[in-house]
């Protein structure tokens, strides 16, 4: 680790600490905007954003990512101990845990959740494939035998993979019971879901650190309202009705930041912009034109023109950012300027047709639209001929299951703790990424035990990522949010939580 | 949005009917001018409409860029010229469609009294859904495309001109003439081609103008909530869509794509009643 | 009476046809819908196997046949089905967000008739004045104006710039009542102003063709006050067709209200409408566009009547 950052680091916590000991439990009440309407709160059905930023606070599930998006504890209670073959995961659950219908949590809870998620959740289900068995070992400890070794494991069990009370399990969840510092009281769907704090809350312990650490329930009550437009975030936020506002377009930077009533957050990487491309069919199945793809663009007149202005995006090949553990500049070509001479010198040598490139992208976010808009320039300023088609989120999740149906999607992601699950290295996820090379270098990270190992392995996997071109990375954006002034403790994270929060006195 | 077939303005006296004829004149020219700088994009627009230039992004009007440039640098006024073709096609192909459909349907239901009940009921049915709404919904089912907007709201729009042409048509059935016609058996096509539909002309003419200035109101409110036209080529409405965002800090990319709109609808307005003044002002009551 | 009675059954039975015909034409509709509310509720990650998953679970694997014969027996059970989305009966999820609708639509109707009547009552009574010439091409401008460019407009003007208005929402839950109406001012002026060109149009037409009636210049000819003829004899003869455009236009503002709603960041039917359609939440589709229909057909049913019984002229 970089010494800046630990000395940051550890300057965030003495802040955290110091605003700890002055917190003190508040009547007062969190309004939250939302960017839309929960599907479902069965975040193991429908482990989307919205859900995981609401449901983290009813669920808990037994390891959480820290500052580095590495796992720590949360319900477990500590590492687990891992046998010297790398197959056998004991992990010991922490005592005096209780669920909000006041039962106790133990071994059987997490045992009956855990086959729950390995049945429904796609994670899960790459996990079941692995695992040999998941037993209990009295009340207070459970163990992972696993077939081969699995790397991830631990970052799968820190998302997603939330524990329940094992008699309120069933296929369709009914009662929303957890163990987080807050308990669902009533949802009304395109109204509001409305959490209380759970008084019987146990928290681990530790500095607070992203997700990790203590955890106190300050508000007594948090609403999340879901208000989809934009624009509506932003003017209530600045009229107080709300006191966060999640996801704020960055040409609103300036009117939050000069009401008065409110402050932009900006959350550096949040996520990072990719052009996933079909190497099943059509087109691209071609390696040397996705390659020109690649050579053709330039990112930082895509960020540019999607994110307005530096203080809101970074270029950067590496595809985990500066900072991250898994930063690396591995392998890394054809990115950078914008190379139309040597995109149109791999076209030539692929003898490309001029067969039109179907760039698919949506206005769900806008910034998905706008890095289409430019791709289009530059890739026809290569010599491609663009077919840029702009249709709604939900027919562009229809299409791209289906491979006739286009070239390259625009999309994003965040950054997740364990980078082998990043949804292009799956052979499954659209574009169908299959290469043997591919399997070679992922095979080899499963298989490593140590955080060494592991990242020389991801060394690896990016190299063929970018030989093998089975997307192009665009750039790192950051989130912009904003928050009601005299709301204190709030820590930026990708999926905002409110624990450690004061409201407004 | 508005249904202009239901309001009539019979100009009692001449004087009134010069000034409809001047206001006329006047929509008139400016849909000359909207049509003109359509057709002759290319070479009346400054720039090209999908010039990118991220170093010029949402630049204020200036005498490089007359409009103003948008967030990705390109000329709000060259793309307000080009939209123009996208946004008159879209409307005339909505004309076209729901006057063959209008048509159809009306003089069925005018001319065959068998028929008149159950069409009559269609279309009244269809006409029970509000227009931006059954176009939604209509988008929503086909898919967003320029195709799927212009067959939506051709769908939409076709009852208005049936119930126009159908209520003209049992007007002109009673006529002697047509009734000679019919007793001196002449064949039922040959009675609808020659002496129905060439009467009905003008009715026709006056209810697609309206209809035209509805589409094009129409296509924009689709295209602003994000179901409507997806081409490469911008419309007024998807121009006014991305503009929103930066409606605090660069209000022109709002201001300029409207105005096109406002024009182009008031002219075909303007036309539509003068026209409707010229024609025979009772069979235009009938609306 | 019996004349009446019989052409209310006879217009009845008209309207159980129409709405019946409404019913069919909103199911097919919307069941040609391609994408898949499975892939959206998923969300960006889910793989093609989650997805066939929970198409099963949600019943979307029925035949069509089926899904329409249920449908139509749970309209006539006031029964829209499930939201799917929403995961609460549709009927619920429409009751929810009727208040903004119809409190916005009352308000532009009124703010539109405050103003038709009287400036087309005067502009017909002043035909051909300066003053007549105005509102002439006044009603042509506003009625060729989008009412959601209008409301960017005024939001622009009155919320950003001024501060007077709130720029959008409807005031969080908990919000007092003259709150959310504060929130309901700019919107009901951007619908209410486009639709009073309408209505104004429309007034000063009808007034033009009464005023030249025999009764009117009649009542003139005997010496009643120009302000008596306009008000007694005029108006009340002119009203009839007045009234039938202000009930179309009750309808006509519920479609404007789709897209203002969406512009205002109003939580009602309209918005509502607009995320069903890109939650590609059928049922919600299906019942706003069933129950807005009904609402026009109803209107116009209720127009006819009226018609019925204040104009002995109209042709039973």
């Amino acid at each position: 680790m970089k010494k800046s950052a630990l000395v940051l680091m550890t300057l965030a916590a003495l802040a955290g600490t110091s605003s700890l000991a002055l917190a003190q439990a508040s009547d007062g009440v969190l309004t939250v905007a939302t960017i839309g309407e929960p599907p479902t709160l069965d975040v193991m059905q429908t482990p989307t954003d919205i859900v995981l930023t609401i449901d983290q606070h009813i669920f808990e599930t037994l390891y959480t990512y820290d500052a580095e998006w590495k796992s720590v504890p949360l319900l477990a209670a500590g590492m687990p101990e891992l046998s010297e073959d790398g197959l056998t995961y004991t992990i010991a659950l922490r005592q005096g845990v209780k669920f909000h219908d006041g039962s106790d949590f133990d071994a059987k809870d997490v045992t009956a959740s855990l086959k729950r998620w390995m049945a429904i959740n796609s994670k899960g289900k790459q996990v079941a494939e692995v695992v040999e068995s998941l037993t209990e070992d009295g009340d207070h400890t459970v163990v992972f035998k696993l077939k081969s070794r699995y790397a991830p494991l631990l970052a799968t069990l820190s998302q997603a993979s939330v524990i329940l009370p094992s008699e309120k399990i069933a296929d369709t969840l009914t009662e929303f019971v957890g163990t987080g510092p807050y308990a669902l009281k009533e949802r009304k769907p395109d109204q509001y879901t409305q959490l209380v704090r759970f008084d019987g809350y146990n928290s681990p312990e530790g500095v607070p650190s992203n997700y990790a650490g203590k955890r106190e329930a300050i508000a007594k009550e948090i609403r999340f309202v879901p208000v989809p437009d934009a624009n509506t975030r932003v003017e209530g936020l600045i009229s107080g009705q709300f006191d966060y506002a999640d996801s704020l377009p960055v040409s609103a930077f300036e009117r939050v930041e000069g009401s008065g009533n409110a402050k932009p957050v900006i959350f550096k990487d949040a996520g990072w912009a990719s052009m996933n491309m079909n190497m099943k069919e059509g087109l691209l199945v071609k390696k040397e034109l996705r390659q020109a793809v690649q050579a053709a663009l330039n990112p930082n007149d895509m960020m540019l023109a999607a994110f307005s202005d530096e203080r809101f995006f970074s270029v950067d090949a590496s595809i985990f950012p500066q900072g991250s553990f898994w930063h690396t500049e591995a392998g890394i070509a054809r990115y950078g300027e914008g190379d139309p001479e040597a995109a149109a010198k791999l076209l030539k040598d692929a003898g490309y047709d001029g067969t039109p490139l179907r760039l698919m992208t949506s206005r769900q976010y806008e910034f998905h639209y706008k890095i289409g808009e430019v791709a289009k320039a530059y890739l026809e300023a290569a010599g491609f001929k663009v077919d840029l088609q702009v249709v709604d989120w939900a027919t562009l999740t229809t299409r791209r299951a289906d491979s006739t149906q286009w070239d390259i999607f625009i999309t994003h992601s965040n950054f997740p703790g364990d980078p082998t699950t990043i949804n292009t290295i799956t052979d499954a996820y659209p574009g169908w990424y299959v290469s043997d090379q591919k399997t070679k270098a992922v095979a080899a990270y499963m298989d490593a035990t140590t955080d060494e190992a592991k990242k020389a392995a991801w060394d690896g996997i990016q190299t063929v990522i970018y030989d093998d071109a089975p997307l192009y990375k665009v750039g790192n954006f950051n989130a912009v949010s904003g928050l009601a002034n005299g709301v204190s403790g709030y820590e930026p994270t990708y999926w905002p939580h409110f624990w450690n929060v004061s409201p407004k006195k | 949005m508005n249904t202009m077939a239901a309001v009539s303005m019979p100009f009692a006296s001449g004087l009134r009917r010069l000034l409809g004829n001047r206001a006329m004149l006047c929509g008139a020219i400016i849909l000359v001018i909207v049509v003109l700088a359509a057709i002759l994009a290319p070479w009346v627009a400054p720039y090209a409409p999908n010039k990118l230039s991220i170093v010029n992004k949402l630049k204020p009007p200036s005498m490089i860029n007359l409009f103003g440039t948008d967030e990705f640098g390109r000329d709000i006024f060259s793309r307000a010229i080009f939209a123009g073709r996208i946004s008159l096609l879209v409307s005339l192909g909505v004309v076209a469609i729901s006057t063959v459909l209008g048509v159809i349907l009306g003089v069925a239901a005018g001319y065959f009294r068998s028929l008149d009940a159950p069409i009559s009921r269609l279309l009244d049915a269809m006409m029970s859904f509000p227009d931006i709404l059954l176009a939604i919904a209509l988008v929503a089912a086909l898919g967003p495309s320029l195709t799927t907007v212009i067959l939506a709201l051709g769908i939409t729009y076709a009852p208005r001109l049936g119930r126009i042409v159908r209520g003209s048509t049992l007007v002109l059935r009673e006529l002697p003439y047509i009734e000679a016609a019919v007793a001196m058996g002449l064949p039922t096509w040959r009675i609808l081609t020659r002496h129905v539909l060439l009467n009905l002309a003008s009715p026709i003419l006056v209810q697609s103008t309206f209809v035209f200035a509805s589409a094009m109101l129409a296509e924009a409110s689709l295209s602003f909530l994000g179901v409507g036209v997806s081409t490469d080529m911008p419309t007024w409405g998807t121009m006014l869509a991305s503009g929103r965002e930066y409606m605090n800090n660069a209000p022109w990319l709002m201001v300029f794509p409207g105005l096109a709109i406002v024009f182009s609808v008031l002219s075909l307005q303007l036309l539509g009643d003068g026209l409707r003044d010229l024609v025979d002002p009772r069979l235009a009551k009938e609306s | 009476m019996a004349r009446i009675a019989q052409a209310l059954l006879r217009r009845l039975g008209g309207m159980a046809i129409v709405l019946a015909l409404v019913v069919t034409v909103v199911f097919i509709i919307v069941r040609v819908t391609p994408g898949d509310p499975a892939a959206v509720m998923l969300g960006s990650d889910a793989t093609p196997e989650d997805i066939a998953q929970l198409r099963t679970r949600m019943g979307l694997d029925a035949p069509l046949i089926m899904q329409y014969g249920q449908f139509v027996m749970g309209i006539l059970q006031g029964d829209l089905g499930q939201s799917i989305f929403l995961n609460q009966p549709v009927t619920t999820a429409l009751a929810a967000r009727a208040e903004p609708t119809f409190f916005l639509t009352l308000f532009s109707i009124l703010i539109a008739v405050t103003i038709a009547l009287p400036v087309g009552i005067l502009s017909a009574v002043k035909r051909g004045t300066i003053f007549d010439q105005i509102v002439v091409t006044l009603t042509m401008v506003a009625a060729s104006v989008p009412s959601f460019w209008l409301g960017l407009m005024l939001i622009q003007i009155f919320a950003v710039g001024q501060g007077w208005f709130p720029a959008s929402g409807y005031g969080g839950p908990g919000t007092p009542f003259l709150d959310r109406l504060h929130h309901l001012i700019l919107p009901a002026v951007a619908l209410g102003v486009v639709n009073s060109a309408l209505i104004t149009r429309f007034t000063r037409a009808s007034m033009l063709d009464v005023l030249g009636d025999d009764y009117v210049r009649t009542a003139r000819a005997k010496g009643a006050g120009e302000g008596r003829v306009i008000l007694k004899h005029a108006l009340k003869n002119a009203m009839i067709p007045i009234i039938t455009v202000i009930g179309l236009s009750v309808a006509m503002l519920v479609a404007g209200a789709v897209v203002t709603e969406t512009v205002f960041g109003l939580p009602g039917i309209g918005n509502l409408v607009v995320s069903a359609v890109l939650r590609r939440d059928y049922p919600v589709i299906q019942g706003a566009l069933l129950v807005v229909a009904a609402i026009y057909v109803l209107i116009n049913f209720i127009v006819d009547m009226l018609y019925i019984l204040v104009d002995p002229r109209v042709r039973l």
